[in-house]
């Protein structure tokens, strides 16, 4: 359903600079007197600082500073939702990434120099390195002041009790996931300078650029407004950049010394530091009729994350909420933990928590489906919420008739009702097997907190300057905006120029996480638009003397009710500058939630809904227990496709992401020391790895949505895993409970089926 | 430490360099001359972000010494368009969305490139075989594999002008 922008085929707006190596990314930006900034990361996962001595380093030729804790102006914290984590370790460190100590020099040898003449004496300490451990009372305390186990959240509805006495079959398992390393290409990084009248700017590789500006102003003690944060090209994120990670060393190390400072973190050290993907345990009891309905279900989410709590409060909160999956519940209890540990930190990546429990959810599906001799499709149909149907979470989901449409599309596109047919084995070695899961996602980031706000300007010519606070990381959003912009505005794609993020230019957007830009900005853009649009047709109405009503705008040019007038968008823009009509316009949006959309959670899980399906076809070699993804058919309900190649785009990296997570991902980490520390040991999915994958997005709209779109870019993921899961449980003929599944694991339990 | 002069052709004009033996082709393309299209993700060779064509083959930018790198002629990224044109393979990737962070994206075209140079019209087998070395996290790689299938009709319309 394409509009006369919306919808058409076009390539992402900042295709040319990306294409000719004109896009300057963090490290590319080019600056006079550049210092190297370097930190000292920990040497111990768990250990007390005893001593600390930064003199020699200081002395060192070539090295303009050395700052520990105690050079810190102001806040000495990252800031998150408890200030629990130090910019810089002042007694202790509680995991390998713990910086002690920032340093800036003329060259990366002086620098490198500085770091190894700093001297730290550690006095090692016993530390807690698997959640479960953690979690006893006689733990040690990874945190000091702080509890080691964080209840995240606990949702409860009808009367589980009653729910498990109707139940016929009661199917009681337990999932596990690894820690996950995001792998973008680009490693975290910024660049600090000072203006000549003491503004502090720092360009920096991030998600959230209005929220760090607040964050390294507590910490330079500074004023927001003598702070300026900019987003250069950002190298991917997947979520470990919307905190902050070196861009307030950077803005200290400038502050010191007055000079421009960068620091780009090595790729082994962008794995030691930045969070993770939880690793958890979910315990899952699900109770069920004869007839496969769910009569209730009981569900416990522990994550390990890590010493500080950074996102995972909220995280194992977002895995609570969507706990249930895409089916209706009626008596429910769900509840999680984030567990400090002195592992790395878990922290926000694609998907937040979500990916982790549709596993377990999916996994589940299938088992009980086994259990009945079901079609598991048909378990799913059966269970499919619908709209107006109250989740466990407490809220009413709205266009819930997606779950039951993705399901039917993706079994009608991959065969499944005919799937007996498959050859199952097509070698003596091989086995070959078919897969389904669906999943809910919810987008945005709940009540209170999903604001957005967005500039345009139509200049005299009638092209457009497209002004927003949401970073372009590879997902889409400039061309999204800039689509929705030209859409509303009557102008062509190409007459729209996108500013990104620079708090000096640009209204905050929030974070661009939570699948949510597309969603708040895109409204943001919209409400701009009108009053842009709105100055062009009052004009029009006047040159004309036809009333507005009749009046649109598309393609540069004026109609009146379809038909062509004499008017072109660049004579109007002209005409209504000079009759000070407004044509620079701010448009502000915040997530509207009706009341009956969240009775329990102000946080987290309120926002409209995302559903999919997807179907994965593998081939098992039964000697290897390597797995081959054949194919996988990927449905998601988009609400309405803004522009179908980065749709397309957030799919085919979502599942191939998602493959990576299925198969081969995991971060090896023995006594809080990561071993798989670079990218040949943390292995991600090449071209050679990557699933052949049929795309196919459903335009059921979203009513809140802008144009009636929703977020995609963490749906994509989130099925991929557990249909490859149940897939493989399907070829081989053994439930799977682990991922990432390893021929290892997948001969381990075709050898201990046997048994 | 002595340094080593480097004669080298860069994107079609001929440069005269003298810098320390041990600096790799990478950081004297990004540091001394500017070039910053070929990306450092790893510094050792991992992850393709920093391929160059070199005499008409792929190679890891990080992975060269630069002293290698004499009397050799590089292509990188920057070398592509001409007056301001884009090539085939550009056009191609923008066209089917080879790209979204684009951070890979100046690895991915000098190995796309070095391919079609050598196999002008690849099968998808090769295609996956030339880039394998170039990790991408954002397109899951079926885009960048239609841009340069893409890029080969376009340049087998246009006679093969990459």
């Amino acid at each position: 359903m394409s509009g006369n922008v919306i919808g058409v085929p076009a390539p992402a707006v900042q295709y040319r600079q990306l294409l000719t190596g004109a896009a300057r990314f963090t490290n590319d930006l080019p600056m006079e007197g550049l210092l190297v900034g370097k930190l000292l990361y920990s040497a111990h996962p768990c250990a007390r600082i005893i001593s600390l001595d930064v003199e020699t380093a200081r002395s060192l030729p070539g090295v303009a500073a050395v700052l520990t804790h105690a050079d810190i102006p102001g806040e000495n914290s990252y800031l998150y939702h408890i200030p629990d984590q130090p910019l810089l370790a002042s007694d202790r460190v509680n995991y390998l990434g713990d910086a002690i100590a920032a340093v800036a020099a003329e060259d990366e040898e002086s620098a490198q120099a500085a770091l190894q003449a700093i001297e730290v004496v550690y006095e090692p300490l016993p530390g807690a390195f698997d959640p479960l451990e953690a979690m006893r009372p006689d733990a040690p305390v990874v945190l000091p002041g702080y509890a080691n186990v964080i209840p995240s959240a606990l949702f409860e509805c009808g009367d589980l009790q009653t729910g498990f006495a109707e139940a016929e079959v009661i199917l009681d398992n337990t999932y596990y996931t690894s820690w996950i390393e995001h792998a973008y290409l680009e490693p975290e990084g910024a660049l600090a300078y000072v203006e000549l009248d003491g503004t502090i700017v720092v360009y920096a590789s991030n998600q959230a650029p209005h929220r760090d500006r607040m964050q390294i102003a507590r910490a330079l003690k500074i004023p927001e407004h003598r702070m300026r944060v900019v987003t250069p090209f950002v190298g991917g994120a997947f979520g470990a950049k919307d905190e902050a990670h070196v861009q307030i060393h950077a803005a200290l190390l400038a502050q010191a010394t007055g000079r421009p400072v960068r620091i780009v973190r090595t790729r082994e050290e962008s794995i030691l530091t930045h969070v993770k993907r939880h690793p958890v345990i979910v315990r899952h009891r699900l109770g069920a009729r004869r007839d496969g309905r769910l009569t209730a279900v009981q569900i416990e989410i522990i994550g390990d994350t890590g010493p500080y709590e950074n996102a995972g409060r909220f995280i194992m909160g977002f895995a609570a909420s969507v706990a249930s999956g895409p089916y209706h519940t009626p008596n429910a209890r769900i509840e999680s933990f984030a567990v400090r540990t002195n592992n790395p930190i878990s922290g926000a990546m694609r998907g937040f928590g979500g990916p982790q429990v549709c596993l377990a959810y999916e996994a589940q599906m299938d088992a009980l489906a086994e259990e009945l001799g079901l079609d598991p499709l048909e378990v799913r149909l059966r269970n499919a919420l619908e709209s107006g149907q109250v989740t466990p979470m407490g809220g009413i989901v709205r266009e819930a008739g997606a779950v039951r449409a993705t399901l039917e599309e993706a079994a009608n596109n991959a065969g499944w009702r005919e799937r007996n047919k498959i050859e199952r084995q097509p070698a003596a070695h091989l086995r070959r097997g078919l897969g389904l899961a669906a999943n809910w996602f919810i987008i945005g980031m709940g009540r209170g907190q999903d604001n957005a706000g967005a500039i345009l300007e139509m200049a005299t010519d009638g092209s457009v300057v497209l002004r927003t606070g949401a970073v372009e990381m590879g997902q889409g959003v400039y061309t999204a905006l800039a689509t929705m912009a030209a859409e509303n505005l009557g102008v062509p794609l190409e007459a729209v120029r996108v500013i990104g993020p620079d708090t000096d230019k640009t209204l905050d957007a929030g974070p661009s996480a939570a699948s949510r830009q597309t969603f708040v900005s895109g409204n943001a853009v919209l409400r701009a638009a009108a009053i842009i649009r709105r100055s062009l047709l009052e004009t029009a109405a006047q040159e004309t003397g036809l009333p507005i009503e009749v009046l649109s705008l598309k393609g540069g040019r004026l109609y009146a009710e379809g038909e062509l007038l004499n008017y072109t968008i660049p004579q109007l823009a002209a005409k209504a500058t000079f009759a000070n009509r407004p044509m620079h316009a701010d448009g502000y949006y915040a997530m509207e939630f009706p009341e009956e959309l969240s009775t329990k959670s102000d946080y987290i899980g309120v926002g409209p809904s995302a559903f999919g399906t997807q179907i994965a076809q593998v081939l098992v070699d039964v000697e290897t227990g390597e797995v081959i993804v054949e194919k996988i058919v990927a449905v998601q309900n988009v609400g309405r496709i803004i522009n179908v190649g980065g749709a397309h785009g957030q799919m085919s990296g979502g599942c191939t992401m998602g493959t990576g997570y299925a198969l081969m991902e995991e971060l090896i980490v023995a006594e809080g020391r990561t071993l798989s520390d670079s990218l040949e040991s943390f292995l991600i999915p090449t071209s050679l790895d990557a699933p052949e994958i049929e795309i196919r997005l459903l335009e059921i709209p979203e009513p809140y949505g802008p144009h009636g779109a929703v977020g995609i870019g963490e749906p994509a993921l989130m099925s991929t895993a557990p249909a490859i899961l149940n897939a493989v449980s399907d070829a081989i003929g053994v439930r799977l409970n682990r991922i990432p599944l390893t021929p290892e694991r997948v001969l381990d339990a075709i050898e201990g089926a046997k048994r | 430490m002595p340094e080593v002069e480097i004669q080298f052709t860069v994107n079609g004009i001929s440069r005269k360099i003298c810098t320390a033996p041990h600096r790799t082709l990478l950081q004297v393309l990004r540091e001394d001359l500017g070039l910053t299209g070929a990306k450092d993700g790893c510094s050792k060779g991992d992850c393709g972000a920093c391929v160059v064509v070199m005499d008409n083959r792929a190679v890891n930018a990080c992975l060269v010494l630069a002293a290698r790198a004499d009397g050799k002629e590089i292509l990188t990224v920057e070398g592509l368009a001409s007056d301001g044109r884009l090539s085939h393979l550009q056009q191609a990737f923008a066209e089917k969305w080879g790209l979204q962070c684009g951070f890979c994206t100046p690895g991915m075209l000098m190995s796309s490139y070095a391919l079609l140079l050598s196999n002008p019209q690849p099968s998808d087998e090769e295609i996956k075989r030339a880039i394998a070395g170039n990790l991408c996290r954002c397109t899951g790689y079926s885009p960048v594999i239609d841009s340069v299938r893409h890029a080969a009709a376009l340049a087998r319309e246009a006679g093969h002008v990459w």
